[in-house]
């Protein structure tokens, strides 16, 4: 099951360090998912978003022009899944990480297909 | 002048003898001993202030024109007289006495009447209390009776036309026009005078008020004796009576105000040995007193930064625009010392300014050190707070450097490792796997420790969320039950971020010393102070000066303008607050 989701998951990565969205871009490929898009900021990511219309969305809480979670509130009610994503730990970002409408958060250094596929099982 | 005033005070005491003893002698039945010499009482009392107040303050003509108003009351009883001469020349300018009585008021208290529409009715007074009575004479030929006169008629020496009618008709328009359109100008002009004054100018011309009872008073006495037939003997009883009282105390208020300044003067004596045990704080309060402004604010000159200052030390803008605020400035051998800023109607008084300026060189010398000493250490505080800023700014650029920089290049490397693992796919050296997998557990663990750095260095959470996030975040990760009772609203970034270490270092000191089984935390705002406190019930005993976490956090709240305490007896628990201001 697990490796038929991976088949057909698309994802874009919103997240404004270039050295990030290039190594979790080689790992989700190696892991199988198709990542469509890349943007660096709230904006470029939310215009993305609408137009490639991808599986997931792996969103970084703190961007530089809005934050993660208003992207992720203004993105509840489209096709995509979100998942909240930030070098920092889930607890120091407070209550707003489940109160977004995303289905989960995963701490960068965590990051890995299975950990995502993971989320969207338990959301499901 | 003294030989001439005292002269006037002679001639005036001879001349209200005359007085009294011609109503007395002319009227007959149609006075009395007590109004006659109640009418010489009114007279003598504007005389005798007149004088004494031209002896005090020279330069005001308050003075004189009381003393001719005195004058003019003693002369106006002459008109009574039954011969021609006397009659014709002191009926013609009987009445002009009420015009100067009505030109001392209105020039009270500077003794210039500056105000058109004053200068106006002072002119029109004069005009209509000579012009009526000449023309009175005119027509007065005996065959009807004269206002306030016996019967037996008088003889005009200016008789033109006889014509006892016209002669009462115009009595009457004189009434109407002096008494009834004139005294109500009259008494207009001094309800706007005393509408337009400052508090301390009112105070200066309460006399106004007994001036505007005394010409109602008498405006009332006087349509009632030309225009009721038989008045009530007692409602012309009392109105005399009452007139007489407010027209006796008219000019002794008069000068009694002209007075007030000297009698201020006289009491900076006294300015001098209250200041000897008044503190700098306490001058402003003293001067106010003795100028009788409690509107007084003192600002001193500080040379060094070239402005003036108020007594905390704060810079003060000196009044441009006298209308509503005067100064004057306060020197010392030339060079500024600090300056008053005051009720305008003090600029009349400016020997009694500049007495208490003298008489309070010292103590405003010594305000002025206390205020520069305030200004001093008002830049000291700016500076701490400018301090604590810069070091909280810091705190957060390295935080974000950290998350930026290090703990990216870290994640990045993690995930490449994980990469790598993945890529190499089944075909793997299990040692390369365990290599790699041990690096990546490394890594993750370098990451939670730059992660910990980074949350106590600045956590982010409390830029982004705020301080009630922030400790919930805090306490979740210490290993001890803490309740938490904190206000959710925003406050300025330092308020904030000092708050958020009071509680951090509290919570630590309790995890490490206190031994203890709960901790809480409570933060709200209360009279402009936003207040955090952490409390356990642990062993106590902990001391505020003995160790730099305590003592540190009390100096970063002091900075701030705050208070810190801690409260820790032996084996009763510990208490420690910090109060920060946070405006209203």
């Amino acid at each position: 099951m697990c490796d038929d989701l991976r088949v057909a998951l698309t994802v874009l990565v919103i997240d404004d360090h270039p050295i990030f969205r290039a190594s979790v871009g080689r790992l989700l490929e190696v892991d199988g998912f198709r990542v469509v898009g890349e943007a660096a900021n709230g904006q470029s990511g939310l215009r993305l978003a609408r137009e490639l219309e991808p599986d997931l969305v792996l969103l970084d809480v703190g961007l530089p022009d809005v934050s993660g979670f208003e992207v992720a509130e203004r993105l509840v009610g489209t096709r995509t899944r979100v998942v909240l994503i930030s070098s920092r730990a889930q607890r120091d970002l407070g209550r707003r990480v489940h109160e977004t409408g995303a289905i989960g958060f995963i701490s960068k250094d965590q990051l890995s297909g299975e950990a995502i596929l993971d989320l969207i099982a338990r959301a499901a | 002048m003294r030989l001439l005033r005292l002269g006037l005070a002679l001639a005036g005491l001879a001349l209200g003898v005359v007085a009294y003893r011609v109503q007395i002698d002319n009227l007959g039945p149609f006075t009395s001993s007590e109004r006659a010499a109640a009418i010489v009482g009114v007279a003598w009392a504007f005389l005798l202030a007149g004088l004494a107040a031209w002896s005090r303050r020279p330069a005001n003509r308050v003075g004189p024109l009381l003393a001719a108003a005195g004058f003019a009351l003693l002369l106006r009883q002459l008109r009574y007289s039954h011969d021609p001469a006397a009659f014709t020349a002191f009926f013609a300018v009987s009445e002009l006495s009420y015009a100067l009585v009505a030109h001392s008021v209105l020039a009270y208290p500077t003794g210039r009447v500056t105000d058109r529409a004053e200068r106006a009715l002072v002119r029109i007074g004069y005009a209509a209390t000579l012009v009526f009575p000449i023309t009175i004479l005119l027509f007065y030929d005996g065959s009807q009776r004269l206002r306030f006169f016996d019967p037996p008629p008088r003889e005009s020496l200016i008789l033109v036309a006889g014509n006892g009618d016209a002669a009462v008709l115009i009595q009457k328009a004189f009434v109407v026009f002096v008494w009834g359109v004139l005294a109500t100008l009259f008494i207009a002009l001094l309800a706007r005078k005393l509408v337009r004054a400052t508090p301390r100018g009112r105070r200066i011309l309460a006399p106004l008020l007994l001036a505007g009872v005394a010409v109602a008073l008498r405006a009332v006495f006087e349509g009632i004796f030309t225009f009721v037939d038989r008045p009530s003997v007692i409602v012309y009883d009392y109105l005399f009576w009452w007139q007489i009282a407010a027209f006796v105390a008219l000019p002794l208020a008069l000068f009694a105000g002209l007075l007030r300044a000297h009698l201020a003067r006289a009491t900076v004596g006294d300015l001098l040995l209250e200041l000897e045990r008044t503190p700098p704080q306490g001058l402003r309060d003293a001067l106010a007193r003795v100028l009788g402004d409690p509107t007084l604010e003192i600002v001193f000159w500080l040379p060094e930064r070239g402005e003036f200052v108020d007594g905390l030390g704060q810079t003060a803008t000196l009044p441009r625009d006298a209308t509503d605020r005067a100064v004057t400035r306060l020197e010392h051998d030339g060079v500024p010392v600090a300056a008053l800023v005051h009720d305008p109607s003090l600029l009349e008084e400016p020997r009694l300014v500049r007495a208490v300026g003298a008489a309070a060189r010292l103590a405003i010398e010594n305000a002025r050190l206390h205020a520069d000493m305030r200004a001093q250490l008002g830049k000291v505080q700016e500076s701490r707070v400018r301090l604590v800023d810069a070091a909280d700014g810091e705190r957060r650029r390295i935080e974000r450097d950290l998350h930026d920089g290090a703990q990216q290049r870290l994640v990045a490397l993690a995930l490449q490792l994980r990469s790598a693992q993945r890529q190499l796919g089944a075909a793997r050296d299990p040692d390369i796997d365990r290599l790699l997998a041990a690096t990546v557990v490394e890594l993750q663990e370098a990451v939670e420790e730059l992660r910990e750095l980074a949350r106590g260095v600045h956590p982010a959470i409390l830029t982004e969320e705020g301080l009630a996030a922030a400790l919930e975040t805090l306490t979740s990760r210490t290993p001890l039950p803490v309740s938490l009772d904190v206000s959710e609203e925003r406050l300025p970034a330092q308020v904030e971020a000092t708050a958020y270490f009071v509680a951090c270092e509290g919570l630590a000191n309790i995890v490490k010393h206190a031994r203890a089984t709960n901790a809480t935390i409570r933060a709200w705002r209360r009279n402009g102070m936003f207040v955090i406190e952490v409390e356990d019930d642990g062993l106590g005993g902990a001391d505020a000066d003995n160790g730099s976490g305590l003592r540190g956090l009390a100096d970063r709240v002091e900075a701030l303008g705050g208070r810190f305490v801690v409260e820790s007896p032996e084996r009763g628990g510990t208490r420690i607050a910090g109060e920060i201001p946070c405006g209203s």
